[in-house]
């Protein structure tokens, strides 16, 4: 009797050690609302939130932003499939002790070889017949990466052509999982393997996401869902009404506007929303190829014309943020402070004033209010394109720009903006991670692809150069806020507002944190578990 | 006879033919690819990846060497390969036929049931306030678009009942889903009824004014039983016809409701097909359509000859 | 011409047929479900004609006030997300609905007469290779064939009109040669070819004013379907693009968002498109118990 008293209290005992939190439950299926149909499962090959919010939880990265804090923060990296890592002293070589016995979901062995694969492929280091991936949207990341070297299967060296500080943070982001050598673009595209914690069980395009608990994830004990189940509503009035009716634990990520929100708490008093910022910022691209915007006074009265209050009250009921091309704190990491921001062409308190000045240097170029300056607004034919445009177009009204919307099919809508075959363009920029790196060498850089207004600037150049390898960061920030003011004072993308917008679930579902610096990050849905 | 059929068979095979041709190239007249919209989702279109995609998918070779592998795919049951899923293009229709059908045989029957009595009893009582009525109802079953139907019934169904009925993947049994899509049915059917009324009501009109109707009923046979059993009788056979057709037809409504009350069917997936110009899909599910509406033509012109004497195909 | 000569019938029936007005009249009181139609119609009509003047604000007009605003003595049917005022918009939109209900049904009208006459006048080859395509774009249902047809040419205002217009020529070119085909054969034809009459003349000035009553019937019918189908591609995205404020447009995407908070936004231009759909049917079906009596119902 006794011996079995105590055998129960030691399977007890090792019960509680195997998972931490004894309060979490385990199984049960969480039901999630997709706004749209991912375009492929490979989240290295697309930049969307449909690509990284499902398929996050199939992979896993070498090191992750802290799951558990809301501000992803360089000094809140967590080792993920890297045990440890190591810079040498001229903080150009990091070197990753990674996890032995971790499993692909097809059973064959994690070694370094498939990051050292993974990495060739993204910074095109791979040979041609690699077929791992097939489009490569943040090729710019990897500009500074030199080489991927595999020491033994557990250890792997990033050999850098210079230090970089925010490597690491791009390692950490949720674009960054590692891929299995082995695996096929096809496949990885449609049914993708991983080492993360669920399974993709069915991708049916259109339709729906199936995700199964991993048996055998490296992490004891996790996850505690049985399975994600996500449904495929392009139409954001059914997804809403099927959340308030409870057929959905939990809503895409930034799914719900203001107006919807007032909607759903209405409806469903006890769901838990939490408005964060996305991380994704509406700007004005300028073509400066196009005349008469080849003309820098021109391009300032534009700015100057910009009252951002009505954008922000229209679209975010007032909750958007005021921010140049980062995020401003406090949810943003780099950001200006605010009363830098407030110097900024198109930041004044007192828009009459600016757009008088406008109308002055609109009139010393001929034009006024019987002979407005006649221009197209192209943008993305899709209403979260769409709505800010009707309002600039709204706006410039004021500076004697008369304005025409031109809804650009989406799909040819980046392949025009290439062309730069525009005259003002209406877009949305997003953050993978909140890093100037990124955000700078993906938009302003000269040579980047994604630098859709060709903006050449070699001063600016040379600052993002400075501060990518400045290793101080407070005169990083610095040098960052120099080219947000550059940036701004040039019209280069205007930022009109940062968006703010909320996801909602159910109480039932636990341990849910959203980050508040990136919608693109957090999303492995292993700490999740559903209280019924 | 024999020589009609044949001729029949053989316009419908012209048809069909004529119509791939014409889908196949309409398709490559659309502003923007498949592969356009592939580097779309990754916010960059680089040149190099972008001309890697579209070797890969086969689009830079001669159209006509496109078009005959398409075909010839179709004459072996292949379809070819989905571009944006890159599984067989006949994995990702096959699965989203039945629940179209489903719905669409719902829809009809709804339509029928509605629409064939209230057209006899519209017919019967001619000119009266309740023929009015029912002219006026019937005619706004044709007026109101049925996606916006569709939008007031969910509306209401969250306002009253604070549920939502929208398709769920595993209807827990067959009476759920048929109580599932009996909703959007409902949506889709109330303009097939709307048809199927007045076709009803007319063709029972024209039988109630024929010579032997009056003979029967100068026979002394009740009014009831002359109305009933003689009149319907005779007046079903357009109707039979036009229910026929309209099940053809229903793909058109059926575009919108699965749209609105997301229903994973092949209607609303021939949508995104169209706006994710993904080539083999639209073909072959524009085909499929085109084989239904032309073959439905066909049985009900043969059923026609076989109901109806008095009509003679001559060659 | 067989539209007009319903005096002596008129006359029978006892109305005063010395003026229009007494005939209007007389048809309005004889076809009550007719005349409302046409009512319907005409309002229509003069909203879209006089949309500046009937309009109280600019349809693009935004103001952050006012987003999502109740309907009240400013905004009569409320204000959209963006604070446009919906009474003005759906004013706006009825020159929408009828620049492509019109203009669809008269392109399709042009080219199924053009396609009809010749065919069933000239007959031989000609007349078998257009009743093919006829055959080929009949095959598909009108929503589906606008579909792929507005798909492929992009969308705008123009090209949706296109877009509808063709689906809707094979029903027109087969009413007009069917007509022509019996017509051809009439006596009056043949005097006419008798006295020298060119071939193309007597086509227009005989064949084509005796098929006038089933295409005006035809005609009706396919203005309703016009609006419908152009609501129906705008709802899913393929229609009018966003500076025109389209009916169907105004269904779609944000408006449907806000159906709890603000279902004005979905009552008010489904109504609109409702109205004008029923009103044009109503309007058919007297006009083809009028014009075409072997078709009464």
């Amino acid at each position: 009797m006794r011996t079995r008293l105590a055998a129960v209290a030691s399977g007890l005992a090792a019960f509680v050690i195997a998972s931490p939190a004894f309060a979490q439950k385990q199984g049960g299926t969480l039901r999630i609302s997709h706004r749209d149909n991912p375009p492929s499962a490979s989240i290295h090959e697309e930049a969307t939130i449909s690509v990284i919010q499902p398929f996050m939880a199939v992979f896993n990265n070498l090191v992750v932003f802290d799951p558990k804090e809301k501000i992803n923060s360089p000094d809140k990296i967590v080792p993920d499939l890297a045990e440890s890592w190591s810079w040498n002293p001229d903080q150009t070589k990091l070197t990753f002790k990674l996890r032995s016995g971790v499993k692909w979901h097809d059973g064959k062995p994690f070694t370094a070889k498939d990051v050292k694969c993974t990495w060739d492929a993204l910074s095109g280091k791979a040979d041609e017949k690699s077929d791992l991936i097939r489009k490569n949207p943040r090729k710019v990341w990897y500009n500074n990466l030199k080489e991927v070297t595999v020491g033994s299967d557990t250890e792997v060296t990033f050999t850098l052509g210079r230090p970089q500080p925010s490597f690491l943070s791009m390692l950490a982001a949720g674009y960054s999982p590692v891929y299995a050598c082995h695996a096929q673009g096809r496949d990885m595209r449609s049914k993708p393997i991983g080492t993360g914690p669920f399974k993709v069980a069915d991708f049916k395009r259109n339709e729906s996401i199936k995700l199964v608990r991993n048996p055998d994830y490296w992490k004891k004990g996790l996850p505690y869902l049985d399975a994600i189940d996500w449904k495929i509503v392009p139409n954001r009035s059914t997804r809403m009404l099927g959340f308030v009716a409870g057929e959905f634990d939990m809503t895409f990520d930034s799914d719900v506007t203001f107006p919807l929100l007032k909607d759903i708490k209405a409806q469903k008093a006890d769901a838990v929303c939490e408005p964060r910022p996305s991380n994704v910022n509406q700007n004005i691209l300028i073509n400066p190829e196009s005349p008469p915007f080849d003309k820098p006074e021109v391009r300032r009265a534009l700015v100057l014309s910009i009252d951002q209050k009505p954008f922000n009250d229209i679209l975010f009921q007032g909750n958007a943020l005021s921010g140049a091309a980062m995020l401003p704190p406090p949810a943003g990491f780099w950001g200006m402070p605010k009363e830098m921001l407030q110097t900024l062409p198109g930041f004044a308190s007192d828009v009459e004033k600016s757009r008088a000045e406008a109308r002055k240097i609109m009139e010393g170029l001929g034009y006024s209010k019987d002979k407005p300056l006649k221009v197209k607004v192209s943008t993305r034919n899709i209403a979260i394109y769409r709505d800010p445009a009707v309002i600039l177009i709204d706006q410039l009204k004021h500076v004697y720009i008369e304005a025409e919307l031109d809804p650009i099919d989406t799909t040819v809508w980046y392949t025009k903006v290439q062309r730069k075959d525009y005259q003002l363009g209406m877009n949305l920029t997003g953050l993978g991670v909140d890093d100037p790196d990124t955000a700078f060498y993906e938009n302003f850089y000269s040579t980047s692809d994604r630098n859709y207004t060709s903006y050449k600037n070699p001063e600016i150049d040379k600052l993002i150069d400075q501060q990518s390898a400045e290793p101080d960061r407070e005169k990083r920030k610095k040098i960052v806020w120099e080219i947000e003011k550059k940036l701004a004072e040039d019209g280069a993308r205007p930022v009109i507002v940062h968006n703010v917008a909320a996801t909602c679930w159910t109480p039932q579902l636990k341990g849910v944190v959203l980050q508040h610096n990136s919608i693109y990050n957090g999303w492995r849905f292993e700490d999740m578990w559903l209280d019924r | 006879m024999g020589a009609y059929l044949t001729r029949r068979f053989l316009l419908m095979v012209l048809t069909l033919f004529g119509m791939s041709v014409l889908i196949f190239v309409m398709l490559r007249l659309v502003p923007g690819n498949v592969a356009d919209i592939l580097v779309d989702s990754a916010g960059i279109a680089d040149p190099k990846e972008k001309a890697k995609i579209i070797a890969e998918l086969g689009l830079d070779r001669p159209i006509f060497d496109q078009y005959l592998q398409w075909i010839g795919g179709l004459f072996r049951g292949d379809l070819g390969f989905a571009y944006v899923s890159e599984r067989p293009a006949i994995e990702e229709i096959a699965p989203r036929i039945p629940i179209s059908a489903k719905l669409a045989g719902l829809a009809l029957f709804f339509s029928v049931i509605l629409g064939v009595p209230l057209g006899v009893i519209s017919a019967v009582r001619q000119n009266t306030g309740l023929d009015y009525f029912l002219r006026v109802l019937s005619l706004s079953g044709l007026s109101l678009p049925s996606f916006w139907l569709g939008l007031l019934i969910l509306m209401a169904s969250v306002q009253w009942f604070g549920m939502i009925p929208i398709y769920t993947n595993e209807p827990r049994s067959f009476i759920d889903e048929v109580l599932l899509l009996s909703i959007p049915a409902a949506a889709v059917g109330f303009r097939s009824s709307a048809l199927i009324m007045r076709l009803t009501r007319s063709s029972m009109l024209e039988v109630l004014r024929q010579d032997y109707i009056r003979t029967a009923r100068s026979k002394g046979a009740s009014q009831t039983s002359v109305n009933y059993e003689h009149a319907l009788r005779n007046a079903l056979l357009p109707v039979v016809t036009i229910i026929g057709i309209e099940a053809a037809f229903l793909v058109g409504g059926l575009i919108v409701t699965e749209t609105v009350f997301n229903i994973p069917g092949v209607a609303r997936f021939l949508v995104e097909a169209i706006l994710w110009r993904d080539y083999p899909i639209v073909q072959n599910l524009v085909m499929l359509i085109a084989f239904i509406v032309v073959t439905v033509n066909f049985l009900v012109d043969m059923a026609y000859m076989a109901l109806d004497p008095r009509i003679k195909f001559a060659d | 011409m067989a539209i007009i000569n319903h005096e002596a019938e008129l006359a029978r029936a006892g109305a005063n047929v010395s003026s229009t007005g007494g005939q209007i009249l007389f048809l309005a009181r004889r076809y009550p479900l007719g005349a409302v139609g046409a009512l319907i119609v005409l309002l229509f009509i003069f909203t879209a004609a006089f949309a500046n003047f009937i309009a109280p604000m600019d349809p693009t007009t935004t103001n952050a006030k006012f987003s999502l605003a109740k309907p009240g003595s400013m905004y009569w049917l409320g204000a959209d997300f963006m604070g446009r005022d919906m009474f003005s918009r759906i004013v706006y939109g009825a020159r929408i609905s009828l620049a492509v209900g019109a203009g669809a049904t008269l392109l399709g009208g042009v080219l199924g007469v053009t396609i009809g006459l010749m065919s069933g006048y000239l007959g031989g080859w000609f007349d078998l290779a257009t009743q093919r395509v006829m055959d080929i774009m009949q095959s598909l249902p009108l929503l589906v064939m606008a579909l792929v047809m507005a798909a492929s040419l992009g969308p705008s205002l123009e090209n949706t009109i296109f877009a509808i217009a063709i689906p809707l020529v094979p029903s027109v070119a087969r009413v007009v040669r069917s007509s022509t085909l019996s017509l051809r054969e009439q006596p009056f034809v043949e005097a006419a070819r008798a006295v020298g009459m060119g071939e193309v003349r007597i086509a227009v000035r005989h064949v084509l004013p005796n098929t006038l009553a089933p295409l005006i019937v035809l005609a009706t019918a396919q203005l309703g379907s016009a609006i419908l189908t152009e609501a129906s591609l705008s709802f899913l995205g393929l229609g009018i693009p966003e500076p025109y404020p389209s009916w169907g447009r105004m269904l779609s995407e944000s408006a449907a968002e806000y159906v709890r908070t603000a279902p004005w936004l979905v009552i008010f231009p489904g109504v609109a498109i409702s109205l004008t759909v029923f009103g044009t049917n109503l309007l058919g079906d007297a006009l083809r118990d009028i014009l075409d009596p072997r078709q009464r119902t």
